[in-house]
């Protein structure tokens, strides 16, 4: 590829990147750095801070039983939400790719990117209304007399998935769209043709194509959902187990934060090492069926 | 040519019917809760009952009657005005930047620049927290501001990108070789074709800073309480029916919003 080489061009942009670069290394590497170092240091009873290092942070999160199953049960509804959110992704990417109206296709759109621009307070609030004891669904099962006293849908695990994958489907559906609409149509018509039925060659012709689009979005809904603490602080209650509602509280309402900052790192580097086995996988298997 | 309906088996039909009655229901469960929102919003009770037997203005009344909450927007207000040009503007010079460049360690700018995305807002949130807290900027406008512009961010980046990516390079090439200045070759010809980019890179991070939570609880003072804000705390503390009026009014922005990116780069190359 030719680039401007003239060095006046060159330099006119090292100037324009520098801004930005200024601003991150102030607010992103410097603030991941002294997080690390934070990490570090032991707290006295008052939660002062003590200037020796130590790692009794780490050994308070890897020796806890607590702290041990907040991150089992985060890892668990995270790989559930992402799991979940490819399943439903499928059918509402096809739809969105299969769509032949302009139109129509434009409504898919704006269902699809609204709710990243709405607030995620905004749609928990909204699942908060439905599943509420006086909320929506209740309500309806009382009209319908499918119910006689209000069933307790709020303030547990299950309501927590529920509104993780309706917040991060759109994360899953995209993706997944983009990959499958890079399918030439001449592949499955050439296998039907062939022979093959429709489920013979979605398995063995579509499918294999579009895993990974669906690792992708599986990926970013995996670290979504192992890093949030609103949605499951407000559907689930403060006392689920969950990493994330852990750190929130002890930064904010206990104030420990050398612990607080080695829970997100101890967090961080989790999700991080799974997302990169699972983008490692996907680029294995992107070589593997499209070889290159 | 033959038709569809003439090549396709019956069984291929069933199947693709039934794809499209799971895609059609995925949709609106997407869809769910905006619906709820508006029914309740113009609910006359507390909680909205299902059919609604009448609608009420009396949460936006109480909205706009409440000093505390239109403090909140004043907040919110405030930060959109200043996060929204700031991450245009650094967004812009980064993206064209890192189109322009080569270099070793590209990549991993790259990935800097676009990680805010991925990192969990919980750990962006202590990380900026602590630090303001050493600079005394922990509760300021200043402080919520950093943190708005570091999550919107990526999505400046990346609108602007995409529309770089779909100009013609020849015409800043022309431009340079017939003696403009590459300052000035960037202000009258990249600029201006940019500019569907850099729009809906404002409306993003518009859209973001305004609705922004998760960061912003740990960077939030008594002084400084955002719209999201307070409305996190009043879900978690108690129940105050005026947010079923203030989320419409979220709903009613993401719509303006969509409308802005559509006419800019157009809503399928927004993600």
């Amino acid at each position: 590829m030719s680039r401007v080489s003239s060095p006046g061009a060159s330099l006119f942009s090292w100037f324009l990147l520098a801004p930005g670069m200024l601003f991150l290394a102030a607010f992103l590497v410097v603030p991941a750095i002294l997080l690390v170092v934070l990490s570090l240091h032991d707290v006295d009873g008052m939660l002062m801070v003590l200037p020796g290092y130590s790692i009794a942070q780490y050994l308070a999160v890897f020796t806890s039983s607590v702290y041990a199953h907040a991150l089992g049960t985060t890892l668990w509804v995270a790989a559930l939400t992402a799991t979940l959110c490819v399943l439903l992704a499928y059918p509402a990417a096809w739809l969105l790719v299969n769509t032949r109206s302009r139109s129509w296709r434009t409504v898919l759109y704006v269902i699809l990117i609204s709710p990243l621009l709405t607030s995620v307070v905004i749609r928990t609030f909204a699942w908060i209304v439905l599943l509420a004891q006086n909320g929506l669904i209740n309500d309806v099962l009382r009209h319908l007399g499918l119910i006689d006293a209000p069933l307790a849908l709020l303030w547990n695990m299950k309501a927590v998935v529920v509104a993780y994958v309706q917040v991060m489907l759109p994360f899953a559906v995209l993706p997944l769209a983009t990959s499958l609409g890079e399918i030439p149509a001449a592949l499955p018509r050439a296998s039907q043709s062939l022979g093959a039925d429709a489920r013979h060659t979605f398995l063995h012709v579509v499918l294999p194509l579009s895993i990974p689009g669906m690792m992708t979005g599986a990926i970013i809904v995996f670290a979504l959902a192992a890093g949030s603490y609103v949605t499951p602080l407000l559907i689930g209650g403060r006392l689920q187990p969950l990493l994330p509602i852990a750190i929130y509280q002890q930064a904010l309402q206990i104030a420990n934060l050398p612990l607080a900052a080695a829970l997100s790192l101890s967090l961080l580097a989790v999700t991080a090492t799974i997302a990169g086995l699972m983008t490692y996988v996907q680029k294995r298997w992107e070589r593997r069926v499209y070889g290159h | 040519m033959a038709t569809d309906r003439d090549l396709v088996p019956a069984s291929e039909r069933l199947w693709r019917w039934f794809c499209m009655v799971a895609g059609g229901l995925v949709y609106l469960f997407l869809l769910l809760p905006v619906l709820v929102i508006f029914l309740s919003a113009f609910s006359p009770t507390a909680y909205p009952q299902f059919p609604p037997k009448m609608l009420s203005l009396r949460w936006f009344q109480a909205f706009f009657e409440s000093r505390d909450w239109l403090k909140a927007l004043q907040v919110s207000a405030w930060l959109l005005l200043i996060v929204t040009p700031l991450t245009a503007l650094l967004g812009t010079t980064a993206a064209y930047a890192l189109a322009r460049l080569t270099f070793r360690g590209r990549a991993v700018v790259q990935a800097l620049l676009l990680s805010p995305l991925i990192i969990p807002q919980v750990v962006l949130g202590i990380a900026l927290l602590y630090v303001l807290t050493g600079v005394g900027l922990a509760g300021s406008l200043t402080g919520l501001a950093i943190g708005h512009i570091l999550v919107a961010l990526p999505y400046a980046v990346r609108t602007v990108s995409v529309s770089l990516a779909s100009i013609d390079r020849k015409l800043e090439t022309a431009s340079m070789s017939l003696g403009a200045s590459p300052a000035y070759t960037f202000t009258h010809v990249t600029l201006p074709l940019i500019k569907p980019g850099i729009v809906a890179g404002a409306v993003f991070a518009a859209v973001t800073s305004f609705g922004e939570v998760s960061v912003s609880l740990f960077l939030t003072a008594p002084g400084t309480v955002t719209m999201p804000v307070r409305i996190f705390t009043y879900i978690d503390q108690t129940f105050d029916p005026v947010v079923n009026a203030v989320s419409a009014i979220f709903i009613v922005l993401a719509v303006v919003a969509l409308v802005l990116i559509e006419r800019t780069i157009g809503l399928t190359k927004a993600m």
